[in-house]
């Protein structure tokens, strides 16, 4: 899962982005609001963490601006003005949550998987998918109750998929929602991923559960009759 | 509380109808003076007309000795009119009234006479004249010398006055009835403008500041300025109530954020069990990052203990004096680390002690914040010059650096908390945007003044000027 940070103060957004890393989520940096929105509008982002106070152009501006221009990413607001108008207005406006500085990174975590969760239509930290359970909390993955060992990366593939089960996610998608932007002409990464994630969900009597659908992607199937 | 409560209308009534009545009574005097003089010559007509008239009706009595009567036919006698008309020999041809008191040397004399009778005013007119009668005789007719004494009681006169003035005093009362009523009415419209103004100033409050006033004391000549000056009141007091406000928002703003990378310093580092060294680098951190959140309470602090009670401040930096050289120098020993790590040469010119109205702690904050200021303001290897001169009673410190100098759109905003400029000078570059507000608090304590402008070969100059101490 791909997460925006906007936050002009280096130290607090150094340690939140070390945070979002910890949890397996791969985070973009902006600390000025114009930087901000150039990179929202790419609308690759499953959230946006979004500070008021910005150099440059405010953290409403930019909110205002990305819903204008239909960006329907998240967007959690972090603030530390008081006031309830301004939270209402901001609600209002489209953002998502929000969270009050100085706020608990424990938190802010829960609240960003949250939204990521919402924005994908998800309810709970659990996903199922058939006889595949992750849980997203403690990042764990079960099949017909077998626990899986899978690696960060495998964790966050068959996460993303899960969220859009029987869609066809192209590895462009995938690259933009699961990798920093360094690694992006590396994109044969993501074809030795899915046949190690294959090659470990693959547990006696289980149906296939990646699809290859070729020059466009891949898709989760489900052999349940639901 | 209300000691004692005096109304407007009730004194403006009140003096128009003492003046009014006191305007009455100079005429009711005027007007009793001129009827008595109007109604004592009409009365004197009047006995001089009534004495001819007895004249005229002395008549021939047609007898042997060529005697006169009285003849009272078609002759008008007022009423309660006293008279006597005697001929020469003493005879009383007619008479009326009581006579027995009046004095009898009063017939005498002719002309006026004053007479009190019965303790009643009486006033008299004593005529002589010469009644010839049976005049076509042989000797010319016979002479009779008459004297005709006529009186009336005087009372008739002022009762007349008293009628005068009692329609005068009638028409009086009404007129100041239908004033008073006509000046309570104007009053009270003329002061509504006054209640219009105190409605609207009574909708001020907490959250509404804005204040009009209403178009009818704004068209009142005497609320006109009344009205001017709430507005302008009150546009001061929203000003400074709205300056407050950011500075108690942005106070917090700092120091939530402050607290908020302390917080997820140690957050993050307590999420999973980590090796000794992450643990001994994640503490340095969050040790930098208290450090920081100390230094921006500090700075609160003293911006806080600077600004409060400002004349109370300058009472007590009078009573302190110290060196601004030493603060100087001082200070450039402090900036070391920062000036060698950006290879930036400051220069030193200090003339004399300068010793200023300043606390030694104030007098340093005032320095090191010019100068660090000066010293993130430059390029690497570049040079920052501070001198210190005195010049006419006063302490001119200058601190020049040769960096971006400021624009004209920050210029009006330097010395405003947390000002920062723009985007280049956000966070990053480690001020809180309180320096320059607190040295412009600690120069106006002192009764100095702080400018900083930009100089012609590129970069900003700070000038301080400070009245030397005594």
């Amino acid at each position: 899962m791909r997460v925006l940070l906007v936050e002009d103060e280096q130290r607090l957004a150094a340690n939140i982005m070390a945070a979002f890393r910890e949890v397996g989520l791969v985070v973009d940096h902006a600390s000025d609001g114009n930087t901000g929105s150039h990179l929202a509008d790419q609308g690759i982002y499953d959230v946006i963490v979004l500070d008021l106070m910005l150099p440059g152009k405010s953290g409403q501006r930019v909110l205002h601006d990305l819903r204008q221009r239909s960006i329907h990413s998240p967007v959690l607001i972090l603030t530390a003005l008081d006031g309830k108008e301004s939270i209402i207005q901001l609600l209002n406006d489209g953002a998502d949550d929000y969270l009050s500085k100085p706020f608990d990174l424990g938190e802010l975590l829960a609240r960003v998987k949250a939204l990521i969760r919402r924005g994908k239509g998800a309810s709970t930290s659990v996903l199922t998918m058939s006889d595949v359970v992750l849980d997203t909390v403690h990042q764990t993955v079960t099949r017909k109750g077998e626990a899986i060992e899978l690696s960060p990366t495998e964790y966050r593939i068959l996460e993303y998929l899960i969220h859009r089960p029987l869609a066809v996610v192209s590895k462009r998608e995938m690259l933009e929602h699961l990798y920093d932007f360094s690694w992006e002409h590396h994109s044969n990464v993501i074809e030795v991923h899915i046949s190690n994630l294959r090659r470990k969900l693959n547990v006696p009597g289980a149906e296939p559960l990646i699809e290859t659908l070729r020059h466009r992607g891949y898709r989760l199937t489900s052999s349940d009759p639901a | 509380m209300i000691s004692r409560s005096v109304s407007i209308t009730r004194r403006l009534v009140v003096a128009v109808l003492i003046l009014e009545i006191l305007a009455a009574l100079a005429l009711i005097v005027a007007i009793t003076l001129h009827e008595r003089h109007i109604q004592l010559k009409a009365f004197d007509a009047t006995l001089i007309g009534s004495a001819e008239s007895l004249m005229g009706a002395v008549q021939d009595a047609e007898d042997e000795g060529d005697n006169v009567l009285l003849d009272l036919r078609g002759v008008h006698i007022n009423n309660g009119s006293v008279y006597k008309v005697v001929d020469e020999r003493g005879r009383v041809l007619g008479s009326a009234g009581e006579f027995a008191q009046l004095p009898p040397s009063i017939s005498d004399s002719p002309g006026f006479h004053d007479v009190k009778i019965s303790r009643r005013h009486y006033r008299f007119f004593v005529l002589h004249g010469l009644r010839i009668i049976d005049p076509g005789n042989s000797k010319g007719g016979v002479r009779h010398n008459i004297s005709i004494v006529y009186g009336m009681r005087v009372g008739r006169v002022w009762h007349e006055v008293i009628e005068a003035i009692r329609f005068f005093a009638i028409a009086t009362t009404l007129l100041l009835a239908v004033t008073a009523i006509f000046m309570v009415l104007s009053i009270r419209k003329s002061l509504s403008p006054i209640h219009e103004l105190a409605h609207e100033t009574d909708q001020i409050g907490d959250h509404n500041w804005h204040f009009i006033a209403p178009a009818s004391a704004e068209e009142t000549v005497e609320l006109r300025p009344l009205a001017r000056a709430l507005e302008a009141a009150l546009t001061r007091v929203q000003l400074s109530f709205g300056q407050q406000k950011r500075f108690t928002r942005d106070a917090a703003h700092e120091l939530k954020t402050d607290v908020a990378i302390v917080k997820s310093s140690l957050q993050l580092l307590s999420m999973r069990k980590r090796t000794a060294d992450e643990y001994s680098a994640g503490l340095a951190l969050s040790l930098e990052d208290f450090t920081r959140l100390e230094s921006t309470v500090e700075k609160l602090l003293n911006l806080a203990r600077l600004e409060q009670s400002h004349d109370a401040g300058r009472l007590s930096a009078a009573q302190h004096s110290c060196s601004l050289k030493y603060a100087v120098e001082e200070a450039i020993q402090q900036s070391k680390p920062l000036a060698q790590l950006k290879m930036i040469e400051v220069t030193a010119n200090i003339e004399g002690e300068a010793s200023v109205s300043l606390e030694a702690r104030d007098s340093l904050l005032l320095c090191s914040n010019i100068l660090v200021n000066a010293l993130q303001h430059s390029q690497e290897q570049g040079r920052v010059c501070v001198t210190v001169a005195a010049l006419n009673e006063s302490a001119v410190l200058t601190v020049q650096d040769w960096g971006e100098g400021i624009s004209e759109e920050d210029r009006p905003h330097l010395f405003d908390p947390f000002y920062r400029g723009d985007v280049s000078r956000s966070r990053k570059s480690g001020g809180t945007g309180l320096g320059l507000s607190i040295c412009k608090a600690i120069c106006d304590r002192a009764g100095g003044t702080i400018e900083i402008s930009n100089h012609p070969a590129g970069g900003a100059v700070v000038v301080v000027t400070l009245p030397l101490a005594i």
